[in-house]
């Protein structure tokens, strides 16, 4: 055991070490704010609690997908395969970390403060979260962007909502007392370890919808969903089977299905395109996917390709279950695709899904997915894997700049298509939405 | 401390320890026998004005020269249409006899003995006499908390049938058949299968052909939201998307649990 716990302590020191240099670069060359919300983005919630946030009540949930990890397995594995907080939750600390820093003496300037966070937050999530960083290969500074393919519709919301508790907790209070902020710093840390505890609740209601014996579709890398079909295979002992498309360009299925196969749920993954052919071939008895965001009418905003499968879904006959957090509601009315607000730009090549697919799916009986090479980051991709393959040129398709290439990260799904929506507020029908968003911004 | 008389309400076995209720529930209260037998009494007047609630309704939603169908056998329908029927409305019924059980014969009785021109049909011609119908009334055993419906078993068929046609389907239910749940096991929620004796003859059991053969009789169908039009009931007339406000009313979150 010893030689294992000491390198665990070396691997931690080294972290650590790693951590530090990279705050500092952080801290260098970004806004303070956006510097706060990296720490937490890449923080699993006991480091946090431990390292920076002293005022912070101890008792923090860890998000229920890491349900089967222990505590000295997430201390000593590297910090890039850990995931860290939610983006929104993340948002939140940083708001609680404005509130004990702010300097103001009144209601309006805290709030001020508080707006103005956010507002870099959006900017910053807006762009995809770039962040430069000294790359230690190549001469040349290079951006890494933490929220590519993510939209910012969860962490406005989730900002919103905090702001507007602020501005509710504050009626109740006298805004001259030294303790104010004190009381208004608890009740915004009870703001989020409710949104924290809210993924347990989520796969608490939905998972009696996974019965014995069906086959579940999901689409994308949710946390919620993984949460809650892990929670019905372990907890509840249910045994069904799972596919799941494969998620370009990010390949967001491919890593769930890992975390499926581990816990011992057959698991297939299949192209994003055979989304038709399997719910047929296969007879998918309910589809599952997560959300970015619920907008009012019972929509909702998720990874590309939930639209078309919702419209599969319904036009089958399958029922298109939503799992998301209260945080996420927000207050857009898109009518269709074309309403949905500009997410995730990418200047340049970002994650153009032509010549970034650094991943390939590999199964024992040999079929491998499309391969491709990095042609214009020599750093690896989110991930940290980097593919090399020896015949890669029948793969790649290098294409002349008249020929656009799109590739927005998140579509519109209306709230017909979708059956019911599970959320830490308990069931909803799509129609139910509108009422829990109103009460939410009470 | 306080009144110790709802000590029967723990199940027998359970450890009073074990279950952690909130602060107010053991203050001592001097109205709490008061406010429950109010609260008890209110329900039982709801109950009985029930069908009277419901009928003040029936002109509403049957017209003159309308051809109505219901399914089976139901002491709902039967009130609605025969208080319809009292204030002079000149329509027809078109019933199902629901087999196995064959309510529809009793129904059709009754009507016709009310004056209302009745036809009995048997459940396959359903669809084909579909196209002339102009409303079909449900009776309910459930609703759900997302607007679905646990109906009779064949009502399923009498509703998709409508859909295809463009009938819509009214349910007449009293509030009381809320009920919090989600319909997680499908067509299997709050259902039963009971012996299939009405199905085959028992005698046929032993059959070297027919043992290999299953024989379900389920007792009720779910139908889903998008099948059902209008509920009609003792507080008025919902879509099926707006019973999820209903259950509000009617149920405290605490005890929704109690469902699952």
């Amino acid at each position: 055991m010893k030689p294992q716990e000491g390198e665990r302590e070396r691997d931690q020191d080294e972290q650590q070490q790693e951590e530090r240099e990279e705050e500092q670069q952080y801290e260098q060359a970004l806004h303070p704010v956006i510097a706060d919300l990296c720490y937490h983005l890449s923080r699993t919630p006991s480091l946090a609690s431990s390292s920076r946030n002293e005022g912070d009540a101890a008792q923090d949930h860890r998000p229920s997908s890491d349900a089967g990890a222990d505590a000295d397995a997430k201390n000593a594995a590297p910090r890039s395969k850990r995931p860290g907080l939610p983006l929104p939750v993340a948002a939140i600390r940083v708001l609680l970390d404005v509130i004990r820093r702010s300097r103001a003496e009144t209601m309006m300037g805290l709030q001020a403060d508080l707006r103005d966070a956010s507002d870099v937050m959006i900017a910053f999530a807006k762009r995809g979260g770039p962040v430069p960083i000294a790359a230690t290969t190549s001469a040349a500074p290079s951006t890494k962007y933490l929220l590519a393919n993510r939209s910012h519709i969860a962490l406005s919301s989730s900002c919103e909502l905090f702001l507007n508790h602020v501005t509710r907790s504050s009626s109740h209070l006298e805004t001259a007392t030294p303790h104010f902020q004190s009381q208004l710093l608890e009740r915004g840390t009870r703001f989020v370890e409710f949104s924290l505890s809210s993924r347990d609740r989520i796969s608490s209601v939905a998972s009696p919808f996974v019965r014995e014996g069906t086959t579940v579709l999901t689409h994308g890398r949710s946390k919620v969903v993984e949460a809650v079909l892990l929670r019905a295979a372990r907890v509840e002992k249910k045994r069904f089977n799972v596919i799941v498309l494969e998620g370009r360009p990010d390949a967001g299925g491919a890593k769930t299905a890992k975390a499926y196969d581990e816990a011992g749920i057959p698991t297939a993954v299949v192209l994003d395109a055979a989304m038709g052919y399997v719910m047929e071939k296969v007879k998918v008895d309910m589809v599952l996917v997560g959300a970015e965001g619920v907008v009012e009418n019972g929509g909702v905003v998720n990874k590309m390709g939930t639209f078309a499968l919702g419209v599969l879904a319904k036009e089958l006959g399958v029922p298109f279950y939503v799992a998301a957090e209260s945080y996420k509601f927000t207050r857009l009315y898109p009518l269709n695709n074309a309403d949905l607000p500009e997410m995730g730009k990418l200047d340049g090549g970002g994650l153009a899904f032509l010549d970034t697919l650094s991943w390939s799916v590999n199964s024992s009986s040999g079929s491998k997915g499309g391969q491709g090479k990095e042609e214009k980051k020599t750093e690896a991709g989110e991930d940290g894997s980097l593919n090399a393959c020896a015949d890669l040129s029948s793969y790649v398709v290098n294409l002349s700049p008249s020929v656009s290439v799109g590739n927005p990260p998140c579509d519109f799904t209306p709230a017909k298509y979708i059956t019911l929506l599970f959320t830490d507020l308990g069931v909803l029908t799509p129609s139910a939405v509108s009422d829990e968003l109103i009460r939410l911004y009470q | 401390g306080g009144d110790t008389g709802g000590g029967d309400s723990f199940p027998a076995g359970c450890d009073a320890g074990s279950i952690n209720f909130p602060p107010h529930y053991y203050q001592r209260r001097d109205d709490l026998r008061q406010s429950v037998m109010e609260a008890i009494q209110e329900m039982m007047s709801e109950l009985e004005d029930l069908h009277k609630n419901i009928n003040e309704q029936a002109t509403q939603h049957i017209h003159a020269g309308e051809i109505i169908l219901t399914y089976a056998l139901s002491k709902t329908v039967g009130l609605f249409l025969k208080a319809a029927a009292a204030k002079k409305r000149k329509f027809q019924v078109i019933v199902c006899e629901g087999a196995p059980h064959f309510g529809g014969h009793a129904m059709a009785k009754e009507l016709a003995e009310a004056g209302i021109d009745t036809t009995v049909i048997h459940d396959a011609a359903t669809f084909a006499i579909m196209a002339r119908v102009n409303k079909v009334l449900l009776p309910a055993h459930a609703v759900l908390a997302n607007g679905g419906l646990i109906a009779p078993s064949g009502s399923n068929m009498v509703a998709l049938a409508a859909k295809q046609n463009s009938v819509p389907v009214v349910t007449v239910a009293g509030m009381f058949k809320l009920c919090p749940m989600y319909p997680h096991e499908g067509q299997d929620t709050l259902n039963d299968l009971i012996s299939p004796s009405a199905v085959v003859d028992y005698g046929l059991i032993g059959d070297p052909v027919l043992s290999e053969v299953e024989f379900v009789n389920p007792v009720h169908d779910y139908i889903k939201p998008e099948l059902i039009d209008l509920y009609v009931t003792n507080i008025g007339g919902f879509q099926p998307s707006y019973i999820y406000r209903l259950l509000a009313e009617y149920y405290h979150g605490d005890d929704w649990e109690a469902f699952e």
